[in-house]
């Protein structure tokens, strides 16, 4: 019964055979020339051309290297079997997962689960979990050894164990299995260090339970074993081995993984970019393209085959990495290769830049660890150990050189990572949500994809792909500093049961929607077909109202289980692949600094919700979701993030609408105040045409540098005033490239600051500083003198209450203002604004007191009380001795003021 | 009054300064930052031509004479140049130590040796001599029947072929105006040479259009952006680039030149560094402009790259003009075509001279590109090569020039024989009587149809991550493997020309 089946391989394998003999030395790939000849051995050491049993790859290999320790120190061999937690332990937070890998953390699309140890009701035992996620798992670990550490095969054989044993799909009864018979999976050197593996051989005697024939059946096509003539099992080759019974050279090519060898079980990699990408080109086994939309090319987008919005103009690869010639392992390398390997700096001492020490080359040959570098995804894994092991976009790019265009390069480095702006756009398509509540007609649940229109099949050429644009979170690294990095996020509903909970099982779902000939049961129909023709359309099968959950409900319970209950949760994806240059990265100012910012962006979670379930984000991950899930008007439910809750203050986009509201008011009252006092004056003029003439003198009242001074100042808070405001609202001063308006303000600012110091210095050394300053004796009541003045003698003509002169050139409400102006205001407005600028070189200075979010928003208040400040200046000067008196006088120094009935002084002074 | 004006002037300086500098210092290195390279700054700006439709009230040309001698009227400098000009004479003098390659020649080499097209033998049409009347249809002259043509004659000269601006000028055989052609019309409209001027000839080099050229064709007489980036993008002209001065227009071609002066070069507009990438900029150093920004030739017509004498005079039943001639023999035409890429330093290693012996066991290249890799001067470059059979002496070894054109020659009579003795007797050949076909090949530089830069090579059409075979075979350029791994070619760039390569 194992052999079953074999005939189908003998067509193909005939031919990939035939292809193989005509091809080989001209191997696309580069095989390396070094690797020696060897037997291939069977499980007890002997050739398996004398044997004729399956090739052992840990006996074969582990002649040479040490693969006892390749397989215990391999994440994709171990996938979580060496990290495992009591159920509901572990940290993703569902009751059923007992790991951080694929053995034992679920996965709501691939939907099937390994069930806890001493669960009654049993999803997938050891053996059901190889032949269904064996496909994506290199061998050794959970497929050779139990979750107590023991050899599946010396397990005594017990249907009641879930380790040696398979549910019967028919009867859901648990049968034995024989793991002597069927063997175990070895850790498969050749899938990922042979050019061309035959992984659907492989995947094929996986699902078949073959399990001991999955190495061999990866040799399927290179000539060394074919299958058997009358399709029952596989036999050796001859002509293969040479005298000794080592295979002849060349005829297993071995090298060190090229990305097609990754690419077999992450996603889509494409090498050759002269063949235009297709739709076939596509599988539901590439993991990370269905669920994130990235694919491994250099090929350009506008190359491929596929039916992409505005192809022709995207001249960008599909990835900058892989037009540029790298391979998975150039990033993702043996962490002990010493080709690659450099300790952290932070391990380094201090006097070092560089640590020589490593591991010789033959040592690593024969030791190399398994465990790849990696980034800082967001499915924490099983390689935790290893997260950001791998080298970061820092470790290989100087990001300072290329964006030196940037002003704030450093502030945008702190919050941003660099796929944030460099992974601007996905043009695949991606899993945006994921209904088990429902089963289709294959008896899966309903996938719905982002990025595609038309029927929603990203499948279907008539499709228009537009792709989508990932969501920025920010992404914490192991340091705990969060940046904005980008998503997907992908929402799953599906239905429990029981306490603990447990996902209803796949066999369970078809029993509860399909009849005996599997079709859906009368009941379903009933409750899901709303047009009545007595079929279930894509509309029609989801749960959108309470009848439809309470007959599938009905169902559930039906088959015993208890409390069946739908749950939902959002699983994000971070996207580090798929980055572009320059030119097609987010880099225009306003994309982020713009009320319609990139960074506050929503995201399409789901287009409906079933049974009204609100998802939640799963645990153990390396993000934040500090947004909101806000409903649309048609039941979808997008995520919408916040820059406030996320600790941003975006200049342009971020503001605080009461400060401005506050602001304009303060302006209105300005403007109200000159137009009614200014038209009384020019009425009362009229009316008073014997105003008041008394005798005037001209007085050399500001030195040339005090009118340096405060000209210097004037221009320079109306253009920080102008500047700001560009780069307080961009959005609607879109003429102005914000890019340069920062530094500019910045610059102005420093002159302000600058200027201020030089004039303290001025006015104290020359003892001229107590002009500033009002006297305390009888200020309230020259105050109150003054504002009469204003409010009710310069209408009548009457002359100044107090005489300008060199030695008292301000009135005491002038003094006032002025103090407050300049000893308050000016101050604040030049240390927020250095703490703004310096956000860059010393955020911690920053954020010591709050960050920019409180900062920002303060310096937007001074901002307009500055202006106010100037409109209210403006109008005062023009109440001197004539309207532009003292505007001459800040002019020329010289200015015509009145002179006291009874001061007799009269001396001009020139 | 002067007194406070200069305070007033003084003030504004100084609140000038005060300003200006720190807002400077932020917005220079800002502006800095972005590169400046401005290949537009560089094109030469044509003279806008004298309207002449006011001109030639009374005239009534009756042949191209007539009308040359009107324009020489007016223009007698113009006719002393073009005497000496290319266009007209097809003749390149080169002294005998100019002339690469060894040669072993029936005819013997004077001093002196004469190139150019009156004077070299190609593998399509082979000869111009004795076949005037057909290949000097595109003779900027009237009347070059045979030897007896006078080339001190200005009024020989065609005015009309490239200043002819109505586009409704026709040159029939011999380069006479075709009977049609209203010259008193067309002598009113003439001007600056037109795209349309040029490519009468240049873009239907072999007797059809893009039959010689992979890189000309009629497309690029009105041309897109994504075909040709200058002239379709651009909409710039031939002259832009081959600029004439006294009518000596820049640029050469090794199908008929023997040396690069006066090239025409990308560099004369564009940067040595126009990325905005170090490594992209890095490749300059061995790699031409055109072997990344033209990745295919012939984009848009398909082009002649192969051709078999042998096939000739055979009734066979192919009726595609490109598949199969009987005067010709047979044909492949192709669109698209990945270029041969070789070191090139702009000038040929050797030229098969008319009367050279060679090797008929191997193909014979013509006109071989020179170069390789340890010459600082040349650079990977894009070639077409147009690969042919074509009629030799067996017993002199030498190749021959058939009569095709014209009573008595092949195309009549579809004899060999009588073919090639009478092509023999033309240019004083020995012929054996046994004669037989050689394979030869020959060079076209791909210069023309760049791509807009989208368009241009990515890394990985040369350099291939597992090794796989890229565009360039690293080993057969004298690589020890792709130099990405490997490095580059470790020699001493810096004795290199300003323009090595040849139309960088």
């Amino acid at each position: 019964m194992m052999h079953h089946g074999f005939k189908r391989y003998i067509g193909l394998a005939t031919l990939v055979l035939i292809l193989a003999l005509v091809t080989l030395g001209t191997a696309s790939a580069q095989p390396s020339p070094i690797h020696p000849t060897f037997p291939l051995l069977d499980e007890n050491g002997v050739n398996v051309l004398e044997s004729g049993n399956p090739v052992s790859v840990m006996k074969t290999c582990g002649g040479c290297h040490d693969a006892d320790l390749i397989e215990s120190h391999s994440f994709h061999s171990q996938v979580g079997l060496n990290h495992m937690y009591p159920a509901g332990q572990a940290p993703s937070g569902r009751p059923w997962d007992t790991s951080k890998g694929l053995f034992g953390l679920w996965d709501p699309i691939t939907y099937r689960y390994l069930s806890p140890l001493g669960d009654k009701t049993i999803d997938l035992t050891t053996a059901d979990w190889i032949k269904v996620y064996g496909s994506h798992h290199a061998g050794g670990g959970p497929a050779v050894t139990s979750r107590e550490g023991l050899p599946l095969k010396d397990l005594p054989v017990s249907a009641d164990n879930p380790e040696t044993s398979t549910v019967n799909p028919e009867t859901g009864k648990l049968e034995a299995w024989d793991w002597k018979k069927s063997g175990a999976v070895e850790d498969n050197c050749f899938l990922c260090h042979m050019p061309d593996p035959n992984n659907e051989a492989r995947i094929e005697t996986l699902e078949k339970g073959e399990f001991g024939w999955a190495s061999t059946a990866t040799l399927l096509g290179t000539g060394i074993v074919l299958p058997k003539a009358d399709g029952e099992g596989m036999t050796y080759n001859k002509d293969a081995f040479d005298d000794q019974g080592n295979l002849k050279k060349d005829v297993l090519p071995l090298q060190s993984p090229s990305s097609d060898n990754c690419g077999q079980c992450h996603g889509k990699v494409q090498t050759d970019v002269t063949t235009a990408l297709t739709y076939a080109d596509f599988s539901d086994a590439d993991w990370t393209t269905q669920r994130t939309g990235q694919i491994f090319s250099g090929q350009r987008i506008s190359d491929s085959a596929l039916n992409i919005a505005g192809k022709s103009k995207l001249k960008r690869s599909w990835d900058v990495h892989a037009e540029r010639n790298l391979k998975c392992t150039d990033c993702h390398y043996a962490i002990n290769n010493p080709a690659y390997y450099e300790p952290p700096k932070e391990l380094n001492p201090k006097h070092l830049t560089f640590e020589p020490r490593r591991p010789d080359i033959a040592d690593y040959l024969q030791k190399p660890l398994h465990e790849f570098a990696r980034g800082a995804v967001t499915k924490d894994e099983v390689g935790a150990t290893f997260t950001e092991s791998m080298r970061r976009c820092e470790s290989c790019h100087d990001y300072k050189s290329t964006h030196t265009w940037l002003p704030y390069e450093d502030r945008h480095a702190q919050k941003l990572s660099c796929e944030a702006c460099h992974i601007p756009t996905m043009h695949a398509t991606a899993i945006q949500q994921n209904d088990w509540t429902v089963i289709n007609k294959e008896g899966k649940g309903v996938l719905t994809y982002r990025g595609v229109g038309g029927d929603g099949n990203p499948r279907n050429p008539n499709n228009l792909m537009a792709g989508y644009n990932p969501i920025l979170l920010p992404r914490y690294d192991t340091e705990g500093n969060a940046k904005l990095a980008p998503f997907n996020l992908v929402s799953s509903w599906y239905w429990v049961y029981g306490d603990p909970a447990r996902p209803v099982r796949q066999m369970d779902l078809k029993k509860a929607f399909f009849d005996n000939q599997g079709d859906y049961k009368a009941e379903i129909i009933a409750a899901f077909d709303t047009n009545g023709d007595r079929r279930l359309s894509a509309a029609e099968l989801r749960i959108d109202n309470d009848a439809k959950e309470n007959a599938v409900r009905a169902q559930l319970e039906a088959l015993g289980l208890a409390n069946p209950r739908i749950q939902a949760e959002v699983q994000p994806y971070s996207i580090s692949h798929n980055a572009t240059w320059g030119q097609y990265s987010t880099r225009d100012c306003k994309s982020c600094h713009s009320d319609d910012s990139r960074v506050s962006q929503s995201l399409l979670l789901a287009s409906y919700t079933p049974g009204g379930v609100t998802p939640a984000l799963v645990g153990d991950v390396n993000m934040e979701a500090t947004g909101d899930l806000v409903p649309g008007a048609h039941g979808e439910l997008y995520y919408q993030p916040s820059t406030a809750k996320e600790g941003l203050y975006l200049p342009g986009h971020d503001r605080v609408k009461w400060i401005d509201w506050l602001g304009i008011l303060m302006m209105l009252g300005v403007f109200a105040g000159v137009f009614v006092h200014g038209g009384l004056r020019i009425i009362a003029s009229a009316h008073n045409a014997a105003t008041h003439h008394g005798r005037t003198r001209k007085l050399y009242l500001y030195t040339f540098y005090e009118r340096l001074w405060h000209w210097t100042q004037a221009l320079a808070i109306i253009m920080l005033i102008l500047t700001g405001t560009v780069i307080h609202r961009p959005d609607l001063f879109g003429a102005f490239d914000l890019g340069a308006m920062v530094p500019v303000h910045n610059a102005l600012g420093f002159l302000l600051l600058f200027n201020a110091f030089f004039a303290l210095f001025y006015f104290l050394a020359g003892h001229t500083v107590q002009q500033f300053l009002p006297e305390p004796k009888g200020f309230f009541h020259q105050a109150l003198q003054q504002a009469m003045f204003y409010g009710r003698g310069i209408f009548k003509g009457e002359p100044h209450p107090f005489e300008k002169n060199e030695k008292r050139k301000m009135n005491p409400l002038q003094q006032m203002t002025y103090l407050v102006i300049l000893n308050v205001l000016l101050p604040l407005q030049i240390i927020t604004g250095i703490l703004i600028w310096g956000a860059q070189r010393w955020p911690a200075l920053s954020d010591a007191i709050g960050g920019l979010r409180y900062i920002a928003p303060f310096h937007t208040l001074i901002a307009w009380s500055f202006a106010a400040f100037v409109i209210m200046h403006m109008y005062l000067t023009t109440t001197g001795h004539t309207p532009l008196a003292a505007v001459e006088g800040m002019i020329t120094g010289w200015e015509e003021v009145e002179v006291e009935e009874d001061d007799h002084s009269n001396e001009i002074t020139v | 009054m002067l007194h406070k004006n200069k305070n007033w002037i003084i003030g504004i300086l100084i609140t000038l300064i005060i300003f200006g500098i720190p807002i400077a210092l932020v917005a220079i290195p800002r502006a800095a930052s972005q590169k400046i390279d401005n290949p537009r700054a560089n094109l030469p700006q044509h003279p806008v031509p004298t309207d002449h439709s006011g001109f030639f009230a009374d005239a009534d040309f009756k042949t191209g004479q007539e009308v040359t001698e009107a324009c020489l009227a007016c223009h007698p400098d113009a006719g002393k140049e073009m005497l000496k000009n290319n266009h007209f004479t097809w003749t390149h003098k080169y002294d005998i130590s100019e002339v690469p390659g060894v040669h072993d020649n029936v005819l013997g080499l004077g001093d002196e040796v004469l190139t150019g097209k009156k004077y070299v033998l190609n593998n399509f049409c082979i000869t111009v001599k004795p076949n005037w009347p057909a290949c000097t249809a595109c003779h900027a002259g009237y009347g070059w029947a045979d030897d007896a043509f006078n080339f001190d004659d200005p009024n020989n000269i065609d005015c009309l072929a490239c200043h002819d601006n109505t586009g409704y000028y026709v040159k029939a055989k011999t380069g006479v105006p075709a009977k049609s052609v209203d010259l008193v019309d067309i002598a009113k409209h003439v001007g600056n040479p037109t795209r349309l001027n040029c490519g009468t000839c240049h873009f239907r080099g072999g007797g059809g259009d893009a039959v010689k050229h992979g890189d000309l064709d009629n497309s690029l007489i009105n041309p897109t952006r994504e075909l040709d980036v200058h002239m379709g993008g651009e909409d710039m002209v031939c002259t832009d680039c081959h600029r004439a001065e006294h009518h000596v227009m820049k640029g050469r071609s090794i199908s008929v030149s023997l040396d690069d002066e006066n090239q025409a070069h990308c560099t004369d507009c564009h940067s040595q560094t126009p990325h905005q990438d170090d490594r992209l900029d890095m490749h300059t150093r061995t790699v031409a402009c055109q072997t990344c920004h033209i990745p295919t030739f012939a984009r848009k017509e398909a082009t002649k790259t192969y051709w078999d004498w042998s096939q000739a005079g055979k009734d066979l039943p192919i009726t595609n003009p490109h598949e199969y001639l009987k005067i010709k023999g047979k044909f492949v035409y192709e669109r698209d075509v990945v270029p041969t890429y070789a070191w090139y330093n702009g000038v040929v290693a050797d030229r098969y001279l008319i009367g050279d012996k060679f090797d008929p066991s191997k193909e014979l290249a013509l006109n071989p590109p020179a170069g390789d890799i340890n010459d600082p001067n040349a650079k990977i470059f894009p070639f077409k090569v147009h690969h042919a059979t074509q009629p030799y002496d067996k017993q002199y070894d030498i190749l021959l020039t058939p009569h095709t054109f014209g009573p008595g020659g092949y195309w009549s009579d579809f004899d060999w024989d009588k073919a090639l003795r009478a092509g023999a007797e033309a240019f004083g050949l020995p012929y054996s009587g046994d004669y037989g076909f050689a394979r030869t090949a020959m060079y076209w530089p791909t210069t023309h149809m760049v791509a807009p830069k989208e368009d241009a090579l990515q890394c990985n059409a040369c350099h291939t991550p597992d090794g796989s075979p890229g565009r360039l075979d690293w080993k057969a350029l004298g690589y020890e493997g792709d130099p990405m791994i490997y490095g580059s070619r470790k020699i001493n760039l810096e004795t290199a020309n300003a323009n090595p390569g040849g139309q960088q």
